[in-house]
């Protein structure tokens, strides 16, 4: 296994954050192990994508502007990563741990053989070797797993752990043959986007997170939404909020929701219990705002203030701004 | 029509969870074994979709693991699955994703099934590549982040999660479908389904009794696991008391200033 391919998610020619991640590390990872790094994109605005991603150091592009990548669910794309694996030859994938990701990462596993390791915050390599190293069981244990008996190997990684770093070496843009003899029965009839146009929750450099103390839905648009905005960064939620209907689920953070590293997360109204710990205690620095000075959050936040929250919020939105625009 | 749920018997999640350095495996003793909490949701919609779609259809719940596990599948049929298989062999301890997607396959060929459905994903090991395995090796469409099912002339219509909105997606049965949450809360068990539970059929499969190539267990995995370690602890914060709005805003404004985020 010397060589490392990343997949490629994307929009038309829209991509994102973890994309340039993913191609960075690629060359790290296989730099360690003596090969070559290789990107994947299939779909409609490949080439758009690859000439962005020429200015990372991969070594090679391998694109497709397929249709079907588009208009059927998932298999085109498992079949066209199967296919740049078999002719590149032993090779870890690195796919990133995401909704989408995580559906491609458990396909093409099973079709090269290989193991599935998910989401890893630190790959390392040791011996010719690479290793995952991932949080499990909620985050309470860090464990650090190979590969065996398989020429392949498989990981989705966590946006946001790994640092982009521009560097072209000039790949070469490749064409990928399209499979033969392939048919497709999971047609997408019908898609609608709810948050386009803003980052996704697992890669936002900064989350502002409203819990049960936000009272009801208005408060997310109209205290939290700014804040974020000024931040640039986006909303997420706890449980409670997404169970009481404020919020969509997609936005909840936690053991049963999304598992996020930003750098800066702000829990407004979040008393934190273990359920809502466990999705971002990796983030860089923890800020919460609290009613309540004896919440869970208290322990391990970086700053817990105490105080109303409706008076907080808003003022330091303001102050942020005076800053950004000053 | 024929629904198999697919379920993961993991450590209670409430409970305080240790890997036993020594042989690398969770600590087991003391910490009850549940159904995978998503895992209650996939048994709700297969339950929903019996009530939907009538006739002869049946509920099977599916496990791979330990023979105690009975007792624990016994949840799953006193919420109103019709019977249960439990997939046990000792061959399979320390199984990976590898392992337990073609073991599960295996099982589901002999059963025989128009639909699975899964829960996404598992608390202990939060892979979510069962789906993905199970639809490579039976051989059929596999669909993921599933909130709301339909089934009309042999077609599944489906309204999928993605990362950025919603999406509909149909695709032809036998098809394996991983539901989220948004399905519905997991029903609770009533007194004459926990009565009627006790009588239920829990089948057995063994290692011997599935058509599985290669090695299975340890020796079959893709993986292994090399260190396990505790995570550098957080320590605890700075604790302030705002006055007002204004003083509490300069206080976070302060220390995103000095830690240089802003």
């Amino acid at each position: 296994m010397q060589n490392v391919i990343t997949f490629v998610e994307h929009k038309g020619d829209q991509t994102r954050k973890v994309t340039f991640e993913l191609a960075s590390e690629a060359r790290r990872i296989a730099d360690a192990l003596g090969g070559k790094a290789h990107a994947v994109v299939v779909g409609a605005g490949s080439q758009a994508i690859a000439e962005t991603l020429k200015t990372y150091p991969l070594d090679v592009i391998h694109i497709s502007e397929d249709g079907d990548v588009d208009t059927y669910l998932l298999d085109p794309a498992v079949d066209y990563l199967e296919a740049v694996a078999k002719s590149v030859g032993p090779a870890l994938i690195l796919i990133p741990n995401t909704l989408a990701g995580r559906d491609i990462a458990g396909r093409v596993a099973a079709r090269l053989e290989a193991g599935l390791m998910s989401d890893a915050t630190n790959v390392k390599v040791e011996g010719g070797k690479p290793a995952c190293v991932s949080p499990k069981l909620g985050g309470t244990s860090i464990t650090t797993c190979a590969f065996k008996n398989s020429d392949y190997g498989v990981m989705t990684v966590r946006p946001n752990s790994f640092t982009a770093a521009a560097g072209g070496a000039g790949a070469h843009i490749v064409p990928i043959e399209k499979p033969a003899g392939k048919s497709y029965v999971m047609v997408i009839e019908h898609e609608s986007e709810e948050v386009s146009g803003e980052l996704g929750l697992e890669e936002a450099p900064a989350v502002v997170a409203g819990g049960r103390g936000m009272g009801g839905p208005e408060p997310f648009n109209d205290l939290l939404r700014p804040l974020a905005e000024v931040l640039g960064g986006t909303v997420g939620a706890s449980r409670a909020a997404a169970d009481a209907g404020w919020v969509p689920y997609s936005l909840q953070i936690g053991q049963t929701g999304k598992t996020i590293s930003p750098n800066l997360y702000i829990a407004v109204g979040i008393s934190g219990a273990i359920q809502h710990k466990v999705g971002m205690r990796t983030a860089g620095t923890i800020v919460a705002i609290n009613k309540d000075a004896s919440v869970p959050i208290g322990e391990f936040a970086d700053l817990l203030v105490v105080g109303d929250l409706f008076a907080i919020v808003p003022e330091l939105t303001k102050q942020l701004r005076a800053t950004v625009h000053a | 029509m024929k629904i198999v749920v697919t379920v993961k018997l993991v450590p209670d999640t409430n409970a305080e969870k240790r890997i036993d350095p020594a042989t690398k495996r969770l600590v087991r003793a003391g910490v009850e074994t549940v159904i995978n909490p998503f895992d209650e949701y996939a048994i709700e919609a297969a339950l929903q979709l019996r009530e939907k779609v009538g006739g002869d259809t049946t509920v099977t719940v599916m496990t791979l693991g330990p023979e105690s596990g009975k007792e624990v599948v016994r949840k799953a049929l006193s919420m109103g699955a019709d019977d249960a298989v439990l997939v046990s062999d000792a061959g399979f301890e320390g199984s990976d994703v590898w392992v337990t997607g073609r073991a599960l396959a295996a099982a589901l060929k002999k059963h025989g099934f128009d639909l699975v459905i899964t829960g996404g994903l598992a608390e202990d090991g939060n892979s979510g590549g069962v789906t993905g395995a199970l639809a490579e090796h039976l051989g059929v469409p596999g669909l993921t982040n599933a909130a709301k099912i339909e089934i009309a002339d042999g077609k599944l219509r489906v309204e999928r999660e993605t990362d950025s909105g919603h999406q509909t997606v149909t695709a032809p049965l036998p098809a394996v479908l991983m539901v989220t949450m948004a399905v519905g809360e997991p029903r609770y068990a009533s007194l004459k389904g926990i009565m009627g539970a006790k009588k239920k059929t829990i089948a057995i499969f063994g290692a011997g009794d599935l058509e599985l190539e290669g090695p299975i267990g340890t020796d079959g995995a893709k993986t292994e696991l090399l260190e396990i370690a505790a995570p550098a602890v957080r320590g605890k914060g700075q604790i302030v008391t705002a006055e007002d709005g204004p003083a509490g805003a300069k206080i976070i404004f302060d220390f995103l200033k000095e830690r240089k985020l802003i």
